[in-house]
């Protein structure tokens, strides 16, 4: 799996970040804690406000659905009882979604959990673990198990699913499964087969997100490091 | 010792000694576990009882905590108390009309909405509203604190402000004083205040400020030097 | 606006007096229009804009539809432009009803689309029942301020940029060609609006503004977001590199007299000019790092000498 990211690249926000993989591009904004509207405010933990916008149109059902799933994934990977009373803003921009939007949106909910996860680490938000997330897809002719998948895989699938994983201890340990979704028609059988290849994939994307995160830290350390 | 730690990831100290913990570690009440919470430097330094931990990592908005030096722009009163913003959009602090030196009932601070201040953490509870004081809670002398008049404030990352405020040898400071004469506040929540004679020498340190933060500071003395160069014909004094 | 940007009374001070003595904060000039860095995506009509610290992307898409009844002969053109907590969390999200955020959408639809930038009559497919729907879709990224000029530029390349799937028209019958059979074509341009805003600032009190003859305020190009926020007034002026002024939108802040109204113009003249050239150039360039096939199918060889 061949990713890109980079973080920090916006000025009014907390924390930041682009993330890239195939034909799908995502940037994310995080801000937080910041005071939230009266009715956004939980009286023991972070709230979060979690905005998915598309790359062509207005958002409509289809972003209201992945906002709803990338909230399923962060709000138990967020401290938020660390934050009573405070608003975490968290805004995903897909620029390019690299699938027909259609009928696919899983491509861009995986890319839309990695950039999240690197904007809040930017944000310096405190959060339990580590996550990362993978697509796949089950093609229709051969019952082939495809990993990220392109638009072309997707469209002679028979099922797609999203993985997210939470991983801790450096990222060798897989503490939970954050995220199954799966559209389509498969067996129990090819289910484990995902999860079990899906994992492989998920610890190798979090090695290459920790190594994005740690360049960025040691760049830091070198340049405010006084000779 | 400097390793970099993830959320999640393990830390390295004694499990069997009393451990305190300083920002980036949580104890999570459900497991009494330690984790580490944020991305940054794993910092582990022994104190008299034990060991202390914390990660050293860089963002943008600050959370207040005890004994900060911060500057806060005054967004409002309300009975006794001025509102006090330390970031743009976080929830607001208070300073009570006690909290500065020689107050009384009657003897009340004359501070505006709009004014800074320069002030120290004083109360600071995740679930409560933080206060902040104008005044050496210690000697109940004036500390310094109070107004910030004129001048222009920056606002810079909260790693670079504690590196300005706390690394003696960190050179931003001395570069820029070799140009001119200034007066300075330095902010823990991101904001740093300077004041110079002239609108031009100060517009000159603004810039510095804001430019050497995203170089290395091996740079910072050309950086400096070019600002003031731009501005004004001021000649560097070596001597001092 | 969901919540305000505070600023303080020393800053406030301070960047007037500075206006005052000639300065801004970023070290540009007066009228010095920030640089425009203009990027694109891998599928045609993808555009970001970056200028300075204000980041924005604009995205074309196409799809066929009924025309209006009314207009049996127009394509239809839609610019959305929807902020986001992105830009700032000064933004709330679907809330577009900020005083600014309507001016700066009705701005950009008056420099776009009403000025006939895109020719909508060639969007016909079929008169009265089949046509083009254009669909801009501008994304704001990042606020440092002049969010109407660096919309307009990102919304004009885009524009340029994009091309349409061909179509052929077999009496009721349309058939769309997908990309990679036949080359798709561009959209008719008939001209290209640059907009330019002005910030005013009154170093003297508004009395003497109103009654005096000193004509003392300050005019800056491009303000960034804490100019922006200080300012007394504002005027966008749009016009194309044929001299046509398509709009001069100024509402309500500090009065102004002719005589500068018409130096602005030619200030803004100017900047059009470079920029509509710049835009030029960088869609030159990228139309050749496209089109590798250009070379191949080409007569002219490269010989060894």
């Amino acid at each position: 799996m061949v990713v890109q990211a980079v973080t920090g690249i916006l000025n009014q926000v907390d924390g930041s970040s682009q993330f890239e993989s195939k034909n799908t591009k995502v940037i994310c904004s995080v801000t937080g804690p910041i005071e939230p509207k009266a009715r956004q405010e939980l009286p023991t933990r972070l709230a979060l406000e979690v905005i998915v916008r598309p790359a062509r149109g207005i958002p409509n059902t289809r972003e209201k659905l992945i906002e709803d799933k990338l909230r399923a994934v962060l709000t138990p990977l967020i401290v938020s009882y660390k934050y009573p009373r405070q608003l975490c803003q968290i805004t995903c921009q897909i620029l390019e979604a690299g699938e027909s939007e259609e009928e696919f949106s899983q491509r861009e909910l995986s890319c839309c959990i990695n950039a999240a996860f690197l904007a809040l680490i930017d944000a310096g938000i405190a959060l339990h673990s580590m996550v990362s997330s993978v697509c796949l897809c089950i093609a229709k002719d051969t019952d082939e198990l495809v990993i990220d998948p392109g638009d072309d895989d997707l469209r002679v699938s028979r099922s797609v699913h999203t993985l997210a994983l939470e991983l801790v201890k450096g990222g060798s340990v897989i503490q939970n499964v954050l995220l199954l979704d799966s559209v389509g028609d498969f067996t129990e059988e090819q289910l484990f087969e995902i999860l079990q290849n899906g994992e492989q994939s998920c610890v190798e994307l979090t090695k290459e997100l920790r190594r994005i995160i740690s360049d960025k830290i040691s760049e830091d350390i070198v340049r405010t490091h006084v000779a | 010792m400097s390793t970099i730690i993830l959320p999640g990831d393990d830390i390295h100290v004694f499990e069997d000694r009393q451990i305190s913990l300083g920002p980036g570690m949580y104890c999570n009440p459900a497991t009494e576990e330690i984790e580490a919470v944020n991305a940054g430097v794993e910092v582990i330094s022994e104190t008299k009882k034990g060991q202390a931990v914390y990660v050293d990592y860089d963002c943008k908005r600050y959370v207040p905590s005890v004994g900060d030096l911060v500057i806060g722009i005054i967004v409002g009163q309300y009975s006794d108390n001025y509102k006090v913003s330390l970031s743009n959009f976080s929830s607001s602090v208070s300073l009570s009309y006690m909290a500065f030196p020689n107050a009384t009932k009657k003897n009340k601070p004359t501070l505006k909405v709009g004014d800074l201040v320069y002030a120290r953490v004083r109360f600071a509870e995740k679930e409560l509203e933080s206060e902040i004081e104008c005044v050496d809670s210690t000697t109940g002398q004036d500390g310094g604190f109070g107004l910030l008049d004129g001048g222009m404030l920056a606002e810079i990352k909260l790693a670079y402000a504690r590196s300005l405020m706390f690394d003696e040898k960190f050179p931003l400071l001395p570069l820029l004083a070799k140009f001119v004469q200034f007066e300075v506040a330095i902010g823990i929540n991101g904001i740093i205040w300077i004041k110079c004679e002239e609108v031009k020498h100060t517009l000159a340190c603004y810039r510095s400020i804001l430019e050497c933060q995203k170089v290395p500071t091996s740079s910072y003395k050309a950086i400096v030097k070019e600002n003031f160069g731009k501005i004004v014909n001021t000649v560097e004094d070596d001597n001092q | 606006m969901a919540k305000d940007i505070q600023i303080s009374a020393s800053e406030s001070k301070f960047i007037l007096e500075a206006l005052r003595q000639n300065y801004r904060l970023d070290g540009r000039s007066f009228d010095q229009f920030r640089n425009v860095d203009i990027s694109f995506g891998k599928e045609y009509g993808d555009v970001t804009v970056v200028m300075g610290g204000t980041k924005v992307q604009c995205r074309i898409s196409s799809s066929i539809t009924h025309p209006y009844e009314d207009r049996p002969f127009e394509g239809l053109f839609l610019i959305s432009t929807e902020s986001s907590p992105m830009a700032g969390p000064q933004f709330e999200n679907g809330n577009n009803t900020g005083d600014e955020e309507v001016l700066c959408a009705r701005i950009i639809e008056k420099a776009v689309r009403r000025s006939g930038a895109l020719d909508i009559e060639g969007l016909c497919i079929v008169a009265g029942s089949k046509c083009w729907a254009i669909r801009a879709d501008v994304h704001f990224l990042d606020c440092d301020g002049g969010f109407i000029d660096a919309s307009c530029i990102a919304v004009m390349t885009a524009l340029l940029h994009y091309k349409k799937p061909d179509i052929t028209v077999l009496g009721d019958r349309i058939t769309v060609h997908p990309v990679d059979e036949r080359e798709p074509v561009s959209l008719g341009i008939l001209h290209i609006p640059i907009c330019v805003t002005f910030s005013f600032f009154n170093p003297q009190d508004t009395e003497e503004n109103i009654k005096g003859d000193s004509n003392a305020e300050i005019a800056i190009i491009d303000a960034t977001l804490r100019e922006e926020l200080l300012r007394d007034g504002t005027l966008t002026v749009t016009l194309n590199k044929n001299r046509e002024v398509v709009q001069v939108s100024k509402a309500g802040g500090l009065p102004m007299d002719a005589l500068s109204l018409m130096e602005n113009c030619h200030k803004a003249y100017t900047i059009a000019e470079k920029t509509t050239d710049q835009i030029l150039e960088e869609l030159k360039k990228d139309e050749k790092k496209r089109n590798k096939y250009a070379e191949i199918l080409s007569s002219e060889n490269n010989r060894e000498s």
